[in-house]
């Protein structure tokens, strides 16, 4: 086994006055550079040893690239460089998306969420980012840009594998962008840990609900899942059932079953396959319980 | 010269709950600690190679490459030091020589200008191996065809009191024959056998291992390093390095957290080897958090086979037990903690026939070094959960088979050695109460099943019958006092409380006290090691010893002075009274320049210098076929813990309301400090309980790091922890004390396993007490 580095590697430290400055310094290389926000996820790769790039360029200070905006009409915009804090902290997102800032505060720690950023924790892609599943129900969309121009992504087709997603070379992700929450929306994303705090997801469950008279239930339904396949993922099929049919434990249960059929986990020093799947049932079945229940105290 | 105002008040500050006098410093950061300390341009760092293997043979070494690299100054190997060492048994090198025995043994060191040169250069290094098949299991290292660690077993110096068995594994063989346990098993009317085991857990002190080493132009070495055990340390160096005691001396300023981790020689020896081809130069070695998981030391981890009987009465009347320790690849401590297992195999219970064999075994696993609680958290993992099980099938209630079984004072123990007084039962009495004992209290919600557990334990300092303690207690000239111990502070309070002895025996306050820091071997009073609980009992015993005789010089000069009888004086308030002429004289300038004679004779007295030492001179051996003796030990401390907790059935996630932890220290010298080490014990005990394990595959470590080696944080430990002093004095203490500093986390484990199956009818046997493996049980129960 390859022991970490007692200290971080040298580089070369570049900080990028405007995106377009940053983006030309990019060039296609990212062997040798790598772009740094937050660092939480790529000093500890470059310690380890798994990357080794020698020069990185710093976003942090790129001026709008941090602002969290929200707008009546179209909904929030979050700057990639915003610290997960300054999100969590934000009046409109407490207001407007509690459910993304529930998400937020079981990342790793307070500190590390000083320093940690939205758009980093989904470009390094882990299956088990924390902000993922509630961005994924939440409907966000990516704007990514390159020198060639920008272009935008829906989240849900941003995640390619553990730790791959559609970035090509030279591209840099900007903002991520939620539309306005669906009306009288409820939500609750439930994250198990070995322990209560600072672990990574054994098992992440967003779900998210709203009345709506067309479906055969009354509402709609997104359930969203960390951890427990190669990428963060949605179970349209669930979602679908609870829609298609009249709520009940029966029917959320059968749904938490489609979320654990789906689930494709992994054996390893967090947990095994086999209790993955089963909390993947449980969480799920919990998640969309309470979301049911808060759902009919609105109503 | 000034006089020094003071304001004086206060009777004898033993048994108040006196401010910890490092506080200051330690919150405020002001505090040195070994990383802390400048060394100027001189200095330079030291990496290591370790082995990649588990078990393997050195072939071929090339450091020319790595001896190339600009900023290396020197690159060192097992050839630069070529002597065995070890506190029992000598069974290490420094460097490896000839085979590397577990996954970081130490190579090749390499000193440079940069810690990251210093790395580079390690890389750099070319070792060729012939990789051996390991051994990872401690049962199946005794097979007749396992692969050996150690063939040279049979050439290793060891103690006396250590048994090892050359042409196996084992490292100590420690036995156990009372009674007639073949005979007792048809009298009994339950009879229960389980095996439970323990993982390999790592101390994770917030400090990882700092050690500063220099070789000096006159050729003695000086260490500076965050140590547990100074003392101990420069032993082991000298017997490394083959100098005297005196060609070494160590530094130890405050540590970050040892748990026994930062006893014995790990990290710091490989800095004074290093140090030893470039003089001059002081070497600076840290392990990173990563190193440290496994470079340093672990806690043993263990399987332990256990069978109990009892009579339709509920009285315990046999026990058998197989202890098979997974020692790593050299023992350091081990040896000691499978023997300590041994004498200690029945827990505090009352039991006439007992067959028990403790087998320290060498695996190719990290070593084994001693962790809180020398190994009694491991053994009463099995024990107390087995009496559980036993009390299950008699029908009994759990309090009540422990009060019916546990040791009184005044009975023999499981060596045959008369119990001196203890306050076990009012202990288990006091922590069941504090928990409504027998009272069913509603879970939080639907989906959780709450329940209650409890255990008890017992835990004797384990360490060599003659392991001694010193101590100075200087005068100056304001009568305040300059008290000198070789024992460490560690964060449990043990200056503090010396200092609140020098202060009773004189009748001062407090903080009229200082102590004398950092420890440091060329000034500081001999102490074997800051380890065992023992330090209040036996470092408060010389700490005693050497006030008295500070007492009794400054009561003879004012005796002749008033040319009164000295069983008339007293020391009080800073200064001397007489109760019969109830003259008074203050403290101050009398200590240092004595008293004038009548008439202008002259002057008497002089510069007051108080010392004391201490070492138990009653401990014997013990018999090598039958473990038995007059007294295996210098005491016990025993006590009790009750768990009231929850499972949520969604998850397996246990959650902690309250923990009640009575212990019966003697006597709280400082009742506050007493209360933390019960505070700090339950959530090191819990964290163990719940999380904590170093997982390996074919002996390598997999979650070397906290992302995957979970700890408990703050809102992972017990909602409530209830602490109960129980005082039942120890003749040979400083006012009765004996130690509680690692007892607190020993039953804590057992006794959140009794509450959980309990709770969910699911008894889990192998630590830690997972979400995971909890509801997978419980599926399983559930399907039948």
């Amino acid at each position: 086994m390859e022991l970490p580095l007692p200290e971080l590697p040298a580089f070369d430290y570049l900080h990028a006055s405007s995106a377009q400055h940053a983006l030309e310094q990019l060039g296609g290389s990212i062997a040798r550079t790598r772009v740094l926000s937050g660092g939480t996820d790529l000093f500890v790769q470059m310690r380890a040893g798994s990357i080794a790039p020698t020069e990185l360029i710093d976003l942090k200070h790129i001026p709008g690239l941090a602002t969290i905006e929200f707008d009546e009409n179209s909904g929030l915009t979050i700057g990639a460089a915003a610290t997960m804090n300054a999100v969590a902290r934000d009046p409109e997102v407490q207001a407007n998306y509690p459910l993304l800032v529930r998400a937020l505060e079981t990342v790793a720690s307070y500190q590390l969420r000083n320093r940690a950023t939205i758009g980093g924790n989904l470009c390094n892609a882990s299956p088990a980012a924390d902000s993922a599943p509630s961005l994924l129900v939440l409907g966000s969309r990516l704007t990514l840009e390159s020198v060639g121009g920008q272009r935008e992504l829906a989240l849900n087709d941003f995640f390619k594998g553990p730790g791959e997603t559609a970035l090509t070379p030279g591209e840099i992700l900007t903002k991520i962008s939620l539309p306005l929450a669906p009306t009288g929306w409820k939500g609750r994303y439930l994250k198990l840990g070995r322990n209560t705090s600072g672990d990574l997801a054994i098992v992440g469950v967003a779900v998210l609900g709203f009345p709506d008279p067309e479906p055969t239930s009354g509402f709609r339904f997104r359930i969203a899942l960390a951890s427990v396949a190669p990428t963060p993922i949605r179970v349209a099929d669930a979602e679908e059932l609870l829609e298609t049919t009249t709520l009940s434990d029966e029917s959320i249960e059968q749904a938490a079953r489609i979320a654990q059929d789906l689930a494709r986990p992994i054996s390893d020093a967090r947990a095994s396959a086999e209790y993955r799947r089963a909390m993947v049932f449980e969480l799920t079945a919990w998640a969309l319980k309470d979301v049911r229940q808060m759902l009919e105290e609105e109503a | 010269m000034t006089e020094v105002e003071r304001t004086v008040s206060a009777p004898s500050p033993v048994g108040e709950s006196v401010k910890r006098i490092d506080a200051f410093e330690k919150a405020t950061g002001a505090a040195p600690f070994a990383d802390d300390l400048q060394f100027g341009p001189n200095l330079l760092y030291g990496r290591v190679v370790r082995s990649p293997h588990p078990h393997a043979r050195i072939l071929s070494l090339d450091v020319s490459k790595a001896a190339a690299l600009p900023g290396v100054r020197a690159v060192v190997t097992g050839d630069n030091c070529d002597a065995r060492f070890g506190l029992y048994l000598r069974d290490r090198y420094i460097f490896c020589r000839d085979k590397v025995r577990f996954v970081g043994d130490p190579v090749v060191g390499v000193v440079a200008i940069s810690e990251t040169i210093a790395e580079q250069a390690c890389r750099l290094v070319e070792v060729e191996y012939e990789v051996l098949d390991p051994v990872v299991d401690p049962v199946r290292a005794l097979d007749p065809g396992a692969p050996l660690l150690h063939e040279n077993l049979a050439d290793y110096e060891v103690a006396d009191f250590i048994d090892p068995k050359p042409g196996t594994n084992i490292a100590n063989h420690f036995k156990v024959r009372k009674g007639n346990v073949a005979s007792a098993w048809d009298e009994c009317e339950v009879i229960v056998e389980r095996e439970f085991r323990v993982p390999i857990i790592q101390h994770v002190p917030i400090e990882p291992h700092v050690a500063v080493a220099e070789l000096d132009r006159s050729g003695r070495y000086t260490l500076w390093s965050s140590s547990q055990s100074p003392f101990a340390q420069r032993n082991l160096i000298a017997q490394a390095l083959e100098l005297s005691q005196s060609d070494i001396r160590v530094i130890a300023p405050y540590v970050g957290g040892g748990f026994g981790s930062k006893a014995g020689l790990s990290a710091e020896g490989t800095a004074v080897v290093m140090a030893m081809s470039v003089p001059g130069h002081p070497v600076k070695v840290r392990l990173t958090r990563e190193e440290e998981f496994f470079c340093a030391f672990v806690r043993q981890g263990l399987v332990a086979k256990t069978r109990v009987g009892a009579n339709a009465q509920g009285e315990i009347l046999a026990m058998k037990t197989e202890y098979y320790w997974d020692a790593g690849a050299y023992t350091e401590y081990g040896v000691n903690i499978a023997r300590a297992a041994g004498y200690s195999s029945t827990g505090p219970y009352r039991i006439p026939n007992v067959e028990a064999d403790s087998y320290c075994v060498y695996t190719n696993h990290p070593v084994g070094g001693p962790m809180r609680g020398f190994g009694m958290p491991e053994i009463h993992w099995g024990i107390e959960q087995i009496m559980d099980i036993v009390a299950e099938e008699l029908e009994m209630d759990k309090v009540e088979f422990r009060l019916k079984n546990v040791l009184h004072g005044g009975e023999q123990n499981v060596t045959g050695m008369v119990m001196h007084p203890i306050g076990l039962s009012e202990c288990i009495e006091k922590a069941a109460r504090a928990i409504n004992w027998g009272v069913d209290e509603p879970p939080s919600s639907p989906y959780a099943r709450r329940s209650k557990g409890i255990a008890v334990s017992w835990k004797a300092p384990a360490m060599p019958p003659n392991a001694g303690s010193s101590a100075t207690v200087r005068m100056n000239e304001d009568a305040t006092v300059t008290v000198a111990v070789g024992g460490q502070e560690i964060g449990q309070g043990t200056f503090t409380v010396m200092a609140q002895m020098v202060a009773g025996v004189l009748g001062i306050p407090v903080d009229w006290v200082q102590i004398s820091t950092p420890v440091d071997t060329k000034y500081s009073p001999y102490e074997w090691q800051t380890v065992a609980s023992r330090l209040t009992w036996s470092m408060g015993n010389a700490v005693v010893a050497a006030a008295q005789d500070a007492r009794r010089q400054i009561l003879e000069l004012a005796a002749e002075h008033w040319n009164e009888d000295i069983e008339h004086l007293d020391l009080r308030d800073g200064q001397v009274i007489s109760y019969r002429s109830e003259e008074v004289l203050p403290l101050q300038n009398l200590v240092v320049y004595g008293l004038p004679l009548p008439d202008d004779q002259g002057w008497r007295g002089g510069p007051i210098l108080g010392q004391g030492s201490f070492m138990p001179g009653y401990v014997t051996s013990l018999d090598n076929e039958t473990g038995q003796g007059t007294r295996a030990v210098v005491h016990y401390t025993t006590g009790c813990q009750a768990v009231d907790l929850e499972v949520d059935t969604r998850t397996g996630k246990v959650k902690i309301h309250r923990i009640a932890s009575a212990f019966d220290v003697g006597k709280a010298i400082n009742p506050e400090q007493v209360e933390a080490q019960m505070q700090g014990g339950v959530v090191q005990g819990a964290s163990t309980a719940l999380f904590e394990q170093l997982i390996r595959h074919n002996g390598v470590p997999q979650n070397a790091s906290f992302t995957d080696y979970r700890i408990a944080t703050s809102v992972d430990i017990p909602d409530e922890i209830i602490p109960i002093i129980v005082e039942v004095p120890q003749d040979d203490g400083p006012w009765g004390a004996r130690g509680v500093g690692e007892h607190p986390m020993i039953p804590t484990a057992p006794a959140i396993a009794n509450a959980v199956s309990a709770a969910t009818g699911v008894r889990i046997f192998d630590l830690p007490i997972s979400a995971e493996k909890i509801y997978l049980e419980m599926q399983k129960e559930r399907s039948g």
